[in-house]
This record gives structure tokens, C-alpha cells and sequence, in this order.
């Protein structure tokens, strides 16, 4: 059964068409890109399966369970991240509290319980502090783990918001253009810092524009065109698809 | 260190009506009586930034749950003849639970709308103070409500209240810091500050800004009910909303979402206008400019002027805000 799974997913703009009958299905483990000219409803898409926006019809499916008009912050605690096209992070946060701020909701605990302090509530925060501090590491931000997020370059904020992303351990990573007005060493770090997401097993969907990102490290490639999917396949089957080639660059 | 300053700085608050008699004898009703209201407006401020400086819902209700704690629990006073330690209780769960009923279908409008709409309940809820004469007595007001008494502890005297306003704020303001910081904190300025990232977090926003609007609605009920207490008198004059501009004052002025300068800030403007008192006429005018400097020169307030001043590791302009 695969993992992720959109069934006729449909969303409609006063009448235009953003996403038109769309369907995409993720096996656990796969690294998936999703690319297409701009305009083509990929982020509404996005945005649809992540409880953003309701969808005008079809369904969605997280590990088999009908998560289709469910609210964002519930999908995200069934084990869905995503990180956002425009950087998001918290600003007025250090690095280190964009982090923690991802994980806290995890434990479910109480209100009372955190405002009391209570002791579990305090180990898990150094359980917390440890993983996020881990995480900085791996995208190369550590030492600037206590500046405000908002003091970070670009780049570093986008590394940032992906940290973020992984911090409640997501089973599935939903990626909105990470490669986006990075610089080209940023990219390749950032290229290697999903392939090793993918590694770990986690199953990831990307939306992309930088084709050498998206060739070099996808398995699969879903081509959406005016909100419909036109190709999907390889990589290398997808760049040959004249149906693809007209999408990009006109008859 | 810390400690001993705060243990320091809480000896000297409590000591302060013997310092005024010893200090100003002549002056010590006058000097306490404004220490008492600046005890007050600090606890209402606090309970008040709740929601406007760490969820960030400009909610413009607040002199409403003001008003229904402090009538749920001066009617219950004068007219049922509840006990005090019966009918604080009461104001609070009103305010709270009024906050509660309201909140729900606010919070389905944002920013500009969510501010008209709790503007149109306050609004609403001075209506109803004024009209139902029958049951709030109208401009007429309640009258004769009770001093406050806790089994054998009698609150009467100036200085007795005095202690009764630094206990509010000292409770609010630890309930205020308990909310306000740590994961709990993380969680209402991450719905402040970004609520589509917040959601990507699992944080549910509604959820924080209910938190924040109820308690803050509850505390609000409480501090109305120490104040009809302390003054004996409640009019729905008191519900105004002016009351709301006098909050944000403070809360611009002081610094929006800190502890330290909300109070500072309630401190300035409870303070200022006894100074400006010689210039009766002016001081609205006085006010509003204040507020116009304060917002042009120092956007995060006394609170940033004192964090620049003590040299502490520099917050960057907050960019996101």
C-alpha cells in the first residue's frame, strides 16, 4: 500500500483550474520530484494535501487513513512535514528555538503540565535541545544556534526551515522549491542534505525548478502541466517526453 | 544574584506604605490610592498582552470582561450577599467564561475584522451595563459593595489594599511569565508570528489564541472585581472604550510581549498623569503624542530602551513583526 496517496485531487481559482483530477501515490521510501512551468499547480497541489487549502474534490490518503479537508496542524502531527517556497521561519527565534517550536506539540502534553514545568515536560526538553542541536549540526548551522533566525542568510534560513521540517521526525517530506535563489554551493548542500533524508528511509515529494537538482537526485518525476499530469516516470524518460519538452518550451 | 535582586526589590515593594509615611506623612492616602490603581492597570495590562503582544490578536473586549467580573461579582456581593472569597471566583469564571463563548465565533475573523468585532462586543457590553437598569442599576450604579474579606483576613485599610493590587500583579504576572515562556511561549509567538508555519509545526493556532484570550478575559474579570471592591462603586462608565486605549498606551509605551515593560509601562502611565495634572485640559493631548514618539522612536517601547540601555547581547529589530 503506498504511503501517500491523491485520488482525483481537484482545486479550483474562480474558475480556473489549479489542479485538475490529479492523481500521485508515494510508495514508503521513494524521493519523488514534482515539477512543471510555473503556474502549472504545483504549490496549490502542495498546499491542497497539507490542509492549506480544501480541496474542490478528490481524496487524500496518509499511511492508508483518509486525511482529505483535515487540518494542517493535525496532518503535520500524523507524521507529514513540509517546509514552505517563500522561507519560512520564526524570525524573532533563535535557530535553535525554530526547532524546538517543531517538536514541542509532540508529546501532547497538557497545558498545565508545561506551564507547571513539570519534570517530564523538562526532560524532554533536553532530550529536545539535544536532537535540534543534532540537526543544526547536519545543515551546518550549529555555531549559529542562539542568533535569530532572521539575522541568517537566505540560504541558511532555507537549511534552517528544512532542519525544522525533520525535527518531529517526519515519515513523509514535503519540500517546496529548497533550491530556489540559493547559491550553488548552498544547493549542492542541500541536494546532499535530502539525499540523505532519503537515505534514512523517509520518503520525500519535491517541487523543484532547478532540473539539475531534480534529475541528479529524484527516482521518479511527476510532470504537471495547467493543474493536469501529463508525464511521470524515470528522470531520464521524463527530460525525453516530447509532451514534457512542448509543456516547457512551446511547439 | 538574581535572586537576591528580586527578593531585594519584592522587600521594598512591600515595604512601601511604611516608606510613604515615613517619607510624604502629609501625602501617604493620595500617594497610596494612585499606587493602588497603578497595581490594578498593571495586572489588567498584563492580562491584557496576553493577547495583543503573544498570540497577536488585537482584541479591543477587554474593558467587556473588565466589566462582567467586576459586575458578576459586585451583584453577587451586594445582592445575594456572597462572600468575597465566593464572589472573585465567580467574577473570574464570568469573564472567562464569556471570553470562552465569544472568542469561539471571533476568532473565525482576523486582524482588522477581529478587532472591529470585539470592538462591536464591548461596545455591546456597555450597552447592556447602561440599559438594563433593572439588574446593573444603569448609571445609577452599584453602590456599597463590600470591602473584601477572606475569613479573618480584613481588607479595609489603604495599605491592606495596596497589598491586595501587589499580590494581583505578582500572581498575574507569574502566571503571565509561566505562559509566556518556554515551550508554551514558543507556541503563541509562533502562532503570532507565523500561522501557516505554526500549523506546519502541529501547533493548532485557534487553540493558543483561545488560551490566551480566555485566560487573559479571566484575569481581566478578576483585577474588575478587586477594583469594585477597592472603590465601592461600579458604574458602566467603566466599561468604556477608552479603557482599551489606555491599555494599549501603556502596552506601547512599556514594550508590547514583555513582562518588564508592560508593567513599566502601567507604572509611566498611571504615574504620568498625576504629574500632568496641572494641565487637565491637555492631557489626552499629551497622550496622544506621547504615544505618536513613542511609536516613531522607540517601536518595542521602554522595555527596549531599557535593553539597550543595560548593554545586554542586542535583539535585532524584529523584522518579522
Amino acid at each position: 500500500m503506498a504511503l501517500f496517496e491523491a485520488r482525483g485531487l481537484t482545486k479550483r481559482f474562480l474558475g480556473v483550474t489549479a489542479v485538475d483530477a490529479v492523481d500521485l501515490s508515494l510508495e514508503a521510501g521513494e524521493l519523488v520530484s514534482l515539477i512543471g512551468p510555473n503556474g502549472s499547480g504545483k504549490t496549490t497541489l502542495f498546499n491542497c494535501v497539507t490542509g492549506y487549502l480544501p480541496s474542490d474534490a478528490g481524496r487524500v490518503f496518509f499511511r492508508g487513513r483518509d486525511v482529505t479537508g483535515v487540518a494542517p496542524h493535525r496532518i503535520a502531527r500524523l507524521g507529514v512535514g513540509r517546509t514552505f517556497q517563500l522561507v519560512s521561519v520564526f524570525p524573532r527565534l533563535s535557530a535553535l528555538e525554530n526547532l524546538l517550536t517543531f517538536l514541542q506539540q509532540h508529546q501532547e502534553e497538557g497545558v498545565l503540565a508545561r506551564l507547571v514545568r513539570a519534570p517530564r515536560v523538562r526532560r524532554f526538553e533536553g532530550v529536545a535541545v539535544e536532537r535540534a542541536m543534532m540537526l543544526l549540526e547536519s545543515v551546518g548551522l550549529a555555531s549559529r544556534a542562539s542568533a535569530p533566525a532572521g539575522s541568517l542568510s537566505y540560504g541558511q534560513r532555507k537549511l534552517l526551515a528544512f532542519a525544522a521540517a525533520l525535527m518531529p521526525d517526519p515519515e513523509l517530506v514535503l519540500l517546496d522549491e529548497p533550491a530556489a535563489a540559493v547559491n550553488p554551493t548552498m544547493i549542492n548542500q542541500m541536494k546532499d542534505q535530502i539525499r540523505a533524508l532519503h537515505r534514512r528511509g523517509k520518503t520525500v515529494l519535491l517541487v523543484e525548478h532547478n532540473m539539475d537538482v531534480v534529475m541528479d537526485i529524484s527516482q521518479r518525476v511527476i510532470v504537471l502541466d495547467h493543474g493536469q499530469k501529463i508525464a511521470e516516470g524515470p528522470p531520464a524518460a521524463v527530460r525525453r517526453d516530447p509532451k514534457v519538452i512542448e509543456a516547457y518550451f512551446g511547439r | 544574584m538574581r535572586a537576591l535582586r528580586f527578593g531585594l526589590g519584592g522587600a521594598v515593594l512591600v515595604a512601601v506604605p511604611w516608606i510613604v509615611a515615613a517619607v510624604a506623612p502629609g501625602q501617604q492616602r493620595y500617594i497610596l490610592h494612585v499606587l493602588i490603581f497603578t497595581a490594578l492597570y498593571g495586572a489588567l495590562a498584563l492580562s491584557y498582552d496576553l493577547v495583543v503582544g503573544h498570540v497577536g490578536s488585537l482584541s479591543l473586549a477587554h474593558p467587556a470582561f473588565f466589566g462582567i467580573g467586576a459586575y458578576t461579582a459586585a451583584l453577587l456581593a451586594t445582592e445575594a450577599h456572597w462572600p468575597f472569597a465566593a464572589a472573585l471566583p465567580a467574577g473570574i469564571a464570568a469573564a472567562g467564561l464569556t471570553a470562552l463563548a465569544v472568542g469561539v465565533p471571533m476568532f473565525r475573523l482576523t486582524e482588522h475584522s477581529f478587532a472591529m468585532g470585539t470592538l462591536g462586543f464591548a461596545l455591546v457590553a456597555q450597552i447592556v451595563a447602561t440599559n438594563w437598569v433593572e439588574f446593573t442599576r444603569g448609571p445609577l450604579c452599584v453602590t456599597g459593595i463590600p470591602k473584601p474579606e477572606i475569613g479573618p483576613l480584613r481588607i479595609t485599610t489603604l495599605p491592606a489594599f495596596y497589598w491586595m493590587g501587589l499580590t494581583a500583579v505578582g500572581l498575574i504576572g507569574l502566571l503571565y511569565h509561566g505562559l509566556t515562556t518556554a515551550r508554551l511561549g514558543r507556541a503563541f509567538h509562533a502562532v503570532r508570528d507565523n500561522e501557516m508555519l505554526a500549523s506546519a509545526a502541529s501547533i493548532h493556532p485557534l487553540k493558543y489564541r483561545m488560551l490566551a484570550f480566555v485566560i487573559g478575559g479571566a484575569m481581566a474579570g478578576g483585577v474588575g472585581t478587586l477594583f469594585a471592591s477597592y472603590v465601592g462603586v461600579l458604574c458602566p462608565t467603566e466599561l468604556a472604550v477608552s479603557l482599551t486605549v489606555n491599555l494599549l498606551v501603556m502596552l506601547f509605551l512599556g514594550g508590547v510581549g514583555s513582562l518588564r515593560g508592560v508593567v513599566v509601562g502601567a507604572v509611566a502611565f498611571t504615574a504620568l498623569p498625576e504629574i500632568l495634572r496641572m494641565a487637565p485640559t491637555w492631557r489626552m493631548v499629551i497622550y496622544g503624542l506621547l504615544l505618536l514618539v513613542i511609536v516613531i522612536r522607540a517601536p518595542d517601547g521602554l522595555e527596549g530602551v531599557i535593553r539597550r540601555r543595560s548593554s545586554a547581547p542586542r535583539r535585532p529589530s524584529a523584522s518579522g513583526a
